[in-house]
């Protein structure tokens, strides 16, 4: 674990107000995560995993309590400079894939790109983070639908990586996936933090959160184990 | 560069083909109702103003005061008496003046019974302002100038006689003869309409139909058209000068009024056909809702994963314009072909519909047709735009 802390929830709340009273989602929650770390945040259903993950992806900002990134209070920032954010430093991989189902498959990796330059990739990034993934030239050409579960999550995992973010979030990455297959994915993310990438996964699946060097578990919204 | 956003826009287009195409066709509907009324109206105004112009030079008087006959049987009489043309004509200057007898009557040409204008005028006076098209002008005596119209409805030709008032047994009827046909002058602005009429000499009118010395109206040809406002002037002080005895006219105004009637026209069946830009509005705002709520997922996609707020509209925006743009194309096209055919067979003439004052209708329909649709993307795009990007990404 690297001493320099890259991610900080300092007593982190996240209240729901329903018509049935509020709902405590996150119960000043504090964690640290540096840079380079491999973390798995686990915990059962309704334990607060996935709003946890919304909080560190800046999809959404605490009721109370400062979420740092970079040192930056994300509370702080304009709805712009949040979007930035998520373009620049963080990579997405979600249990279903959420690839666009209107692009092609080399079109969702370059998407990304497009978004942070304002204009297509001529660079051949893309294309060689398909390569690294193992989509080849035949398949990048296919709209999502037309790929197996396998093969959407590693387009998925390049459309992460392509603008080289510091963070890569994976929500349940081997969920929808068989076992072989997800274990190829799981050794990919592995293969991401031996190059330098600070990965972080939500699960309540054991396996998978044992090839993390960490895991902080969630119940009722409260940190148990970190 | 091609944009990602536009190419997507394109994408969803294409996937929802047939629904694009239904809410498209509405604004093809609404550009060529629009466009195609437009370039009517305005292809009439041109036609009337044409016809009109001609006759731009002539300054119209007729009597503002009705005489009562103190004669038992006569009717009242309304028009200008020979004191007031004398002093129309001392004060028209070197313009001519025209004293004109106008009436309504009955004729006869063999058995079949007409009705018409009748005209009389000083036969030095009819080379004036009307054209001889077959035959010779008159000189006098029972000798008739007869309109087109009447030549054609009953097969007249020079030398035919008609008989003029109401065909009643007990009375013989004065007698015409025809000595020659006169050119077609179509709705003309100096008020004498001779298509449909009989022009005699004014002896004959006052002999057989009582105005001796009283004109129905007086009309000034002038010599420079500039001076029109300067001649009305000097008229309508001598001649009003203690009482409003005519009214004074020109074509000009009588050309601005009726312009300005049929522009009124032509706005007013503009925006009959804008109603139908109206419900293809609401039907664009339809497409575009239904497109927003069927990719909630894919808007949540994209803004989790750092695709700004103005991008997401941008997008949807773009949608809107393309279904616009199909739809003011082929609308502009449709335009173009429905507008001449609509302007054929409504004004019998298209000589005016390629003058640009009647096309530029086409790109106002056009221009028209893409901002509707552009509206109508307005909030649907702010509405995807705006989306909580979790709960868009949940939704199935």
């Amino acid at each position: 674990m690297s001493d320099q802390s890259l991610i900080q929830l300092v007593d982190v709340s996240k209240i729901y107000h329903l018509e049935s009273g509020d709902f405590i989602a996150l119960n000043h929650v504090s964690i640290v995560i540096g840079e380079n770390e491999f973390v798995a945040i686990m915990g059962p259903s309704g334990s607060g995993k996935s709003t946890m993950m919304n909080q560190l992806g800046i999809l959404d900002v605490p009721t109370t309590g400062e979420l740092l990134i970079d040192n930056r209070d994300v509370a702080k920032m304009s709805n712009l400079e949040r979007t930035h954010l998520r373009r620049d430093s963080i990579g997405y991989i979600f249990q279903k894939f959420y690839l666009i189902p209107l692009l092609s498959a080399y079109e969702n990796v370059e998407y990304p790109l497009i978004l942070k330059y304002k204009k297509r990739d001529t660079t051949g990034r893309a294309r060689a983070m398909l390569d690294a993934v193992g989509i080849d030239h035949d398949m990048s050409a296919h709209r999502p639908n037309q790929l197996s579960g396998g093969q959407q999550q590693r387009v998925a995992i390049a459309r992460a990586l392509v603008n080289d973010p510091k963070i890569l979030l994976c929500d349940e990455p081997t969920g929808n996936l068989d076992r072989k297959t997800g274990l190829a994915i799981m050794d990919i993310l592995c293969d991401l933090h031996q190059k330098g990438k600070t990965v972080i996964i939500v699960t309540h699946d054991p396996k998978i959160a044992e090839y993390a060097h960490r895991t902080i578990s969630l119940e009722d919204g409260k940190v148990v184990e970190s | 560069m091609s944009d990602i956003f536009f190419e997507l826009s394109v994408r969803s287009v294409r996937l929802n083909f047939l629904r694009s195409l239904l809410a498209s066709i509405g604004i093809v509907i609404g550009v060529v109702a629009i466009s195609s009324m437009g370039m009517l109206g305005t292809n009439m105004q041109l036609s009337v103003k044409d016809q009109l112009s001609s006759n731009v030079n002539t300054v119209i008087l007729t009597s503002d005061v009705v005489k009562v006959s103190t004669l038992p049987g006569v009717a009242a009489v309304n028009g200008i008496d020979a004191s007031t043309l004398n002093d129309i004509k001392s004060s028209a200057g070197q313009n001519t003046v025209i004293p004109i007898h106008h009436g309504s009557t009955q004729f006869s040409v063999g058995s079949n019974n007409g009705r018409g204008s009748i005209y009389g005028l000083d036969p030095t006076d009819i080379q004036k302002f009307l054209t001889v098209d077959e035959g010779n002008s008159i000189k006098g005596g029972s000798d008739a100038l007869v309109g087109p119209t009447i030549a054609n409805n009953f097969n007249l030709d020079i030398g035919s006689t008609l008989k003029i008032g109401q065909p009643n047994v007990s009375v013989v009827r004065p007698v015409v003869r025809v000595a020659g046909i006169l050119t077609s002058r179509g709705i003309t602005s100096d008020n004498v309409n001779t298509d449909n009429a009989i022009v005699v000499s004014d002896q004959w009118y006052t002999d057989h139909f009582d105005d001796k010395d009283v004109y129905d109206q007086v009309n000034v040809i002038l010599q420079n058209v500039d001076t029109i406002n300067q001649t009305e002037a000097a008229i309508d002080k001598k001649v009003n000068r203690n009482n409003q005895i005519v009214r004074i006219t020109d074509a000009s105004s009588r050309l601005s009024s009726i312009t300005s009637t049929l522009g009124t026209i032509t706005t007013f069946i503009m925006a009959i056909g804008g109603i139908s830009l109206v419900v293809a509005a609401v039907s664009i705002f339809n497409v575009m809702m239904m497109s927003v709520k069927e990719r909630v997922q894919e808007i949540g996609i994209l803004l989790s994963i750092g695709t700004e707020k103005g991008e997401v509209r941008r997008m949807f925006l773009y949608e809107a314009l393309i279904l616009g743009l199909i739809g003011a194309i082929v609308g502009g096209i449709m335009s173009f072909l429905i507008g001449y055919t609509v302007v054929q067979a409504m004004i019998g003439s298209t000589s005016y519909f390629f003058r640009p004052e009647s096309l530029i209708f086409i790109p106002y329909g056009m221009i028209i047709g893409v901002v509707v649709c552009v509206l109508s993307g307005l909030y649907p795009a702010w509405m995807a735009s705006n989306m909580d990007p979790i709960d868009a990404l949940r939704s199935e």
